[in-house]
């Protein structure tokens, strides 16, 4: 699940920072940091439509969202209207959540971190243990592929011995770019869970970026939520006071 | 055949008190058989309606799939038209509809995730339990929208009382937030603390409000008049729900469905008896092999001396045949008469219980429990009695055709 969790992040937070490493990248470990800090950025600003995709029905949901390296985000949805203002916020792997009907905010206890983030297919671990693939899975190169002429690497990541971690391997796919392809979960068992891809590569804020990031369950072809960005901005930094449960109580924007 | 039947009913009443002490025995194990089976035939029954009325119902009507994925959008759309065929089932006792949301609730202090179910008050009062396990504060009324009932633990969890607030934040059938604030009405203790620790009641209407249901509930919920009924009553009701959409498909499912570890409890609990049941038997047999074979080895002689003035050794097995069932007849019709008598005195006045097993507890069985006679738990260990018996009864019967008379005769 940590694993997953970054993949959520960078699809919803697309932070700004950037391509470091440019360089070669043959070390996997070096690529998989290169590509984390490529989608974060040092800090970003984006407008996502999300949109959970059932069978016999769909739902959009307009989110704000802002990061902050690789611990903080806050989200926020701004349509439809009847769920505005409802925000999530993140703080290492600490979640609160803010309802403007009720008008308070809930720190997540550890129970519902599995449970589905408003009801898509990312769990509240995906987003809470995004830094996870980074610190958690010990990273192997394991093929590589060419995607629109340009060099793709397959990488293996096994959980580390004790490490706390939902995914028994995660198999990514990191173009040399930095440009993130596809991330496939699978359980202890080896078997697949859900997989997550990402589309319409194009310039997004300061830099080519997967405009659309779709998360699609292994077992069920017509269930998946997709994640699409209308609006991606790189910041070198953003206010601290973003990132507390004052502002997820009180938008000052 | 007259003398020899008449020599074995001597023979029986020349040493009272061994007869009496191996008939004894036998009618024992039979009362002991009699009752606990009764006993326990009598808890199921007991166990399984006390169960359901706690909260899952002998029936629930609900859309396929929900049993295992619980997910909002699948919802019985139209629950009047199932009430209107439940009416109409002969069979029900009463029905109800509930709706249910995993969401997360939160009181100043603490936060869970739990199962919000939304009632409706005065219909959900006949089907479960609820309305008589409220300990403190009261039970919902009709005009009651954002009021709670939840599990003692669950308050003790969450440390509210009575009139403190709590919000719940889920989603709604249509995928939107879904938050409210209600007010704990009352707290209640069904005896099954998974229950009372993950549920929380908040009137139908206003969940169905609050959720988006558009109408919609998760399940309705029926009981049944008597537990044989059933599955007659389920047949029924599954034959007159009209499925035209074969993707919105409803189900009926029974309590086994609903509670599979509720049968398993009852399997690993009569599996139990059964071996208790067998070593009782066992102990019996061979306490009765043990004084029919005294009685052989005590009797040699007098064989020696039946078989010098010409009795066959075939007619003494028979003799001793004859005894052995006699006896065991006697045994057994003494041991159901008084074992029908004690079931039946607690089959009227019911036996207090302290001590069952977790597993069983943890359904929510009564304070009394009433045996229940029946011609299977009447017959079943005496029939077993009888035939443990008479096996063993063949041994020294046979045994004694081996002896020669003159050896016989020699012996003390």
């Amino acid at each position: 699940m940590t694993k997953k969790l970054c993949i959520v992040f960078f699809l919803l937070l697309l932070i700004s920072a950037g391509i470091c490493g440019s360089g070669q990248a043959q070390d996997p470990q070096a690529l998989v940091q290169a590509s984390f800090d490529y989608y974060r950025g040092k800090a970003s600003f984006a407008t996502v439509d999300m949109t959970v995709h059932r069978p016999d029905w769909e739902r959009v949901v307009t989110i704000k969202a802002w990061t902050k390296g690789q611990e903080e985000s806050l989200f926020r949805i701004i349509a439809p209207p009847k769920d505005r203002d409802n925000g999530t916020l993140k703080k290492g792997r600490e979640m609160w959540i803010f309802n403007p009907k009720v008008n308070r905010v809930i720190k997540l206890p550890p129970s519902m971190m599995s449970q589905s983030w408003m009801g898509s297919d990312f769990s509240n671990n995906d987003l809470a243990k995004s830094d996870s693939l980074i610190k958690d899975y010990s990273h192997s190169l394991i093929g590589t592929e060419t995607h629109e002429g340009m060099k793709v690497y397959v990488i293996k990541s096994m959980p580390k011995p004790e490490a706390p971690v939902v995914w028994g391997m995660l198999e990514l796919k990191i173009r040399e770019d930095h440009i993130f392809l596809s991330q496939a979960f699978y359980d202890e068992d080896l078997q697949l869970v859900k997989i997550m891809t990402a589309h319409d590569i194009q310039m997004l804020g300061d830099r080519l970026f997967p405009k659309v990031w779709k998360m699609q369950k292994a077992d069920a072809k017509d269930e998946y939520t997709e994640l699409s960005y209308k609006e991606l901005a790189f910041k070198d930094g953003l206010p601290e006071h973003l990132f507390t449960t004052s502002n997820l109580r009180n938008p000052r924007r | 055949m007259n003398v020899d039947v008449k020599m074995a009913w001597r023979n029986i009443w020349r040493n009272p008190r061994r007869s009496i002490l191996t008939m004894t025995a036998i009618a024992f194990a039979c009362l002991l058989l009699v009752f606990m089976l009764s006993f326990q035939f009598g808890s199921y029954d007991t166990m399984i309606n006390s169960a359901v009325k706690i909260h899952t119902g002998h029936l629930q009507v609900q859309a396929e799939g929900y049993q295992d994925k619980r997910t909002m959008r699948l919802v019985v759309p139209d629950p009047g038209a199932i009430g209107s065929i439940l009416e109409q089932t002969p069979g029900i006792d009463a029905y109800t509809y509930r709706a249910n949301a995993f969401s997360l609730v939160s009181s100043e202090e603490r936060t869970y995730g739990i199962v919000v179910i939304g009632i409706d008050p005065a219909r959900e009062a006949n089907v479960s339990t609820l309305k008589k396990v409220i300990r403190q504060g009261s039970y919902l009324s009709a005009e009651d929208t954002n009021q709670a009932l939840l599990g003692e633990l669950l308050a003790k969890n969450l440390q509210v009382g009575l009139g403190d607030e709590l919000v719940m934040i889920g989603q709604g059938r249509d995928g939107s937030v879904a938050a409210t604030v209600v007010e704990v009405k009352g707290t209640y203790n069904s005896g099954q603390d998974e229950f009372d620790r993950s549920s929380i009641h908040i009137p139908l209407k206003h969940f169905q409000d609050v959720y988006a249901m558009r109408g919609g509930v998760h399940e309705v919920v029926a009981l049944g008049k008597s537990l044989g009924a059933i599955p007659a009553i389920r047949k029924a009701v599954a034959g007159s729900i009209e499925n035209e959409d074969p993707k919105h498909v409803l189900v009926v499912l029974d309590w086994i469905d609903l509670m599979p570890g509720l049968i398993e409890g009852i399997k690993l609990d009569l599996i139990s008896g059964l071996i208790l049941y067998c070593i009782l038997i066992l102990v019996v047999a061979f306490s009765i092999l043990n004084t029919f074979l005294m009685a052989v080895f005590e009797r040699t002689k007098e064989f020696g001396v039946m078989m010098a003035i010409g009795t066959t050794p075939r007619r003494l097995t028979k003799l001793l045949l004859l005894e052995s069932i006699a006896m065991t007849v006697i045994g057994i019709v003494v041991g159901i008469i008084a074992g029908c008598l004690i079931t039946w005195y607690f089959q009227v006045h019911g036996i207090a219980i302290s001590g069952m097993s977790e597993v069983v507890r943890q359904f929510g069985i009564p304070e009394r429990m009433y045996p229940k006679l029946s011609f299977l738990s009447v017959t079943i260990g005496p029939t077993l009695v009888l035939f443990i018996t008479s096996l063993t009864a063949l041994y020294p019967a046979l045994r004694v055709r081996r002896l020669r008379p003159v050896e016989a005769l020699a012996s003390v």
